[in-house]
């Protein structure tokens, strides 16, 4: 009977990783969306089911504000990190034979801690941070200028550093997978340098880059950390309103609900963008 | 640092003297802000205990809240006076005993007297330390005469200011700058849009809300803001740092007071001998003078200010003690429906509507 110990074979191996991810992904999330579904009143929870959590959060400008800003601040973080990681991932792929040892650099910045990259960035750009007291050492500016922390563009710039490698190695797997004699025959029918990457490598990448863009976006979105030490008052995103909900406000249902509706949103772009980028990529041959 | 080492030496030593009939003293576990476990806080304690109690710590009192509210166990727990009524509320604290409290009576009246410590008909609290909230300004940037809250809102101080990102801190100065003080915990609708307007005409002159007191001392420290309203512990930085700055102080000013002290938790395992006895600590003159001394925060023990260096008691602003309550508001609960709406708008305002 190879089939039934193939399947028990298969539960078997299966089964860890299920109970895992089931004890801690979908309870969790379960309770979550119990808890939006209930009402804080003072101390205590009234279990009472309700749609009024999610008719005055997506009532509220302000939820619908930061939601907004969040998914517009990670799509940056996305776009600039791809931009800037596919050139490097190409060079690692194509133009260099030490691929081991880029590879070990480019996951240099994993060796310290996120938060401790966050905080390194405030120095850098703060007020009297390395980048001011430097150009004003030089001569270059008199005051030290104040437009670099505490806003968006130091959101992301601080994420897009965070997660350059995460981004540079789904793109460099899907480089190194593309056969070479496709690159040859492009060129024996004619393809130009240009053409040749644009039609055969391009395209044959879109999985890395789908696959990197997500990895980005969807945690980028919900990131709290960054714009609580960077972002300012103009940089706050949506998890940060959370936060506030499970800690001073202490309005557990509102802070499940407003978690669910950035899951939701988040899961609109995700798919939106795949499907676009999958209509363009067909589009390309 | 000369007085911890005499004091670990001390407790070292009363380990060895001490027998197995007196309870261990770490048994006692203690869920306090980080800095609190400082020795020469509960020194005879450690003297009867043989140790220092085990401590955890939490970094706000919200979390310290949600924290205990799942579930979290520890014997004593040290909130500040406005957070005890939602705690006694959420069923977290018991009653204190203050017969058993030997220093009850030399704690300072307007210290005592605070709402949060005493009510319902029990005592809740043992007072601890206190100190100002208030607004710190950079004396060589902005002029003695001209500091005021009403500064805070001027154009000219654009990008200048920094706030609390705590909603009641805010909503606090917002109370005195807007006339309200009095009604700070049960503010009518027209008090909470005069405040809230208040804290909307500040906001374009915010440079950042702070939630980490070290980033508003270096910012003081480095002129990239002129003032904040902060803790009394940032003016001391920068007193320490010899920063020209100081808080903005006068009755008619603008002030307010915190004033913190531990509650006995309900899950609390500890034997109440163990537990009073680390209250008892706690309170003492000789605890009181340390903390004025090296931490220069106020303590509950009116007669630790006789007991400490006079000269340090000066520079800390601590003189007359029942004259530094004069005209201050004090933190205490507010209204659990006005509390969440001043959470509300305040995220607004910080957001920019």
């Amino acid at each position: 009977m190879p089939l039934r110990t193939d399947t028990s074979k298969g539960l078997a191996l299966g089964a860890p990783a299920t109970l895992y991810v089931g004890l801690l992904v979908v309870a969790p999330l379960g309770m979550l969306v119990a808890y939006s579904f209930w009402t804080q009143t003072y101390v205590a929870i009234d279990h009472s089911l309700t749609w009024e959590n999610y008719r005055s959060a997506i009532g509220d400008p302000l939820v619908r504000h930061l939601l907004f800003r969040s998914v517009w601040i990670a799509a940056l973080v996305t776009l600039m990190t791809v931009l800037l990681a596919y050139p490097i991932a190409y060079f690692i792929a194509f133009r260099t034979e030490r691929k081991a040892l880029w590879l070990l650099l480019i996951t240099i910045p994993f060796w310290t801690s996120y938060l401790l990259r966050v905080f390194a960035w405030k120095l850098i750009l703060g007020f009297n941070g390395l980048l001011n007291s430097g150009l004003q050492g030089l001569g270059l500016i008199h005051e030290p200028m104040t437009w670099l922390l505490y806003n968006e563009f130091a959101v992301v710039l601080t994420l897009a550093h965070a997660w350059a490698p995460f981004a540079i190695l789904p793109i460099y797997v899907s480089l190194q997978k593309i056969d070479r004699r496709l690159l040859e025959a492009a060129t024996d029918l004619g393809s130009g340098k240009l053409e040749r990457f644009f039609r055969v490598t391009l395209p044959l990448t879109i999985p890395g880059i789908i696959s990197s863009s997500l990895i980005i976006f969807i945690p980028t979105v919900g990131d709290y950390v960054t714009p609580a030490l960077v972002g300012g008052a103009d940089g706050k995103m949506i998890a940060n309103l959370i936060q506030v909900q499970f800690g001073p406000a202490n309005d557990w249902p509102l802070g499940a609900t407003l978690s669910l509706l950035a899951m939701v949103t988040v899961g609109i772009v995700a798919v939106g963008y795949v499907l676009l980028l999958r209509f363009l990529g067909s589009r390309i041959r | 640092m000369n007085t911890c080492t005499t004091l670990r030496g001390a407790a070292a030593a009363a380990a060895l003297l001490a027998g197995p009939a007196l309870a261990a003293g770490d048994e006692l576990t203690v869920f306090d802000w980080s800095g609190y476990e400082d020795p020469g806080f509960f020194g005879s304690y450690v003297e009867k205990h043989g140790s220092a109690p085990s401590y955890t710590f939490f970094g706000s009192q919200d979390e310290a809240f949600t924290k205990l509210q799942s579930g979290f166990e520890a014997d004593l727990a040290h909130p500040c006076t406005d957070a005890t009524r939602k705690w006694a509320a959420a069923g977290l604290i018991q009653p204190i005993d203050t017969d058993k409290i030997e220093n009850w009576d030399a704690i300072l009246p307007a210290i005592r007297d605070v709402d949060g410590v005493t009510f319902d008909g029990e005592t809740w609290m043992v007072p601890f330390d206190w100190g100002n909230t208030g607004l710190i300004y950079r004396t060589d940037k902005v002029d003695e005469s001209e500091i005021s809250l009403q500064a805070l809102a001027d154009p000219a101080n654009a990008g200048k200011v920094a706030l609390p990102d705590g909603a009641p801190s805010a909503y606090a100065m917002a109370a005195l700058a807007t006339g309200s003080a009095e009604d700070y915990t049960h503010m009518s609708d027209a008090q909470f849009q005069k405040a809230s307007d208040f804290l909307r005409k500040v906001h374009p002159n915010v440079r950042f809300y702070w939630s980490d007191p070290g980033q508003l001392d270096q910012a003081l420290a480095s002129g990239e803001v002129a003032m904040g309203w902060a803790w009394n512990q940032t003016e001391l930085n920068l007193i320490w740092n010899d920063t020209p700055a100081r808080m903005m102080r006068g009755e008619d000013k603008g002030i307010a007071t915190w004033v913190c002290g531990y509650v006995h938790l309900k899950g609390s395992t500890a034997s109440d001998a163990q537990v009073y006895d680390m209250l008892n600590a706690l309170t003492d003159a000789a605890s009181g003078k340390y903390i004025i001394e090296s931490w220069g925060y106020g303590h509950a023990n009116g007669d630790a200010f006789e007991a400490a260096d006079p000269e340090l008691v000066k520079t800390y602003g601590f003189s007359d003690a029942e004259d530094f309550f004069e005209g201050t508001l004090f933190f205490d609960a507010v209204e659990p429906e006005l509390e969440a709406r001043m959470l509300q708008e305040y995220e607004r305002i910080k957001a920019g509507f």
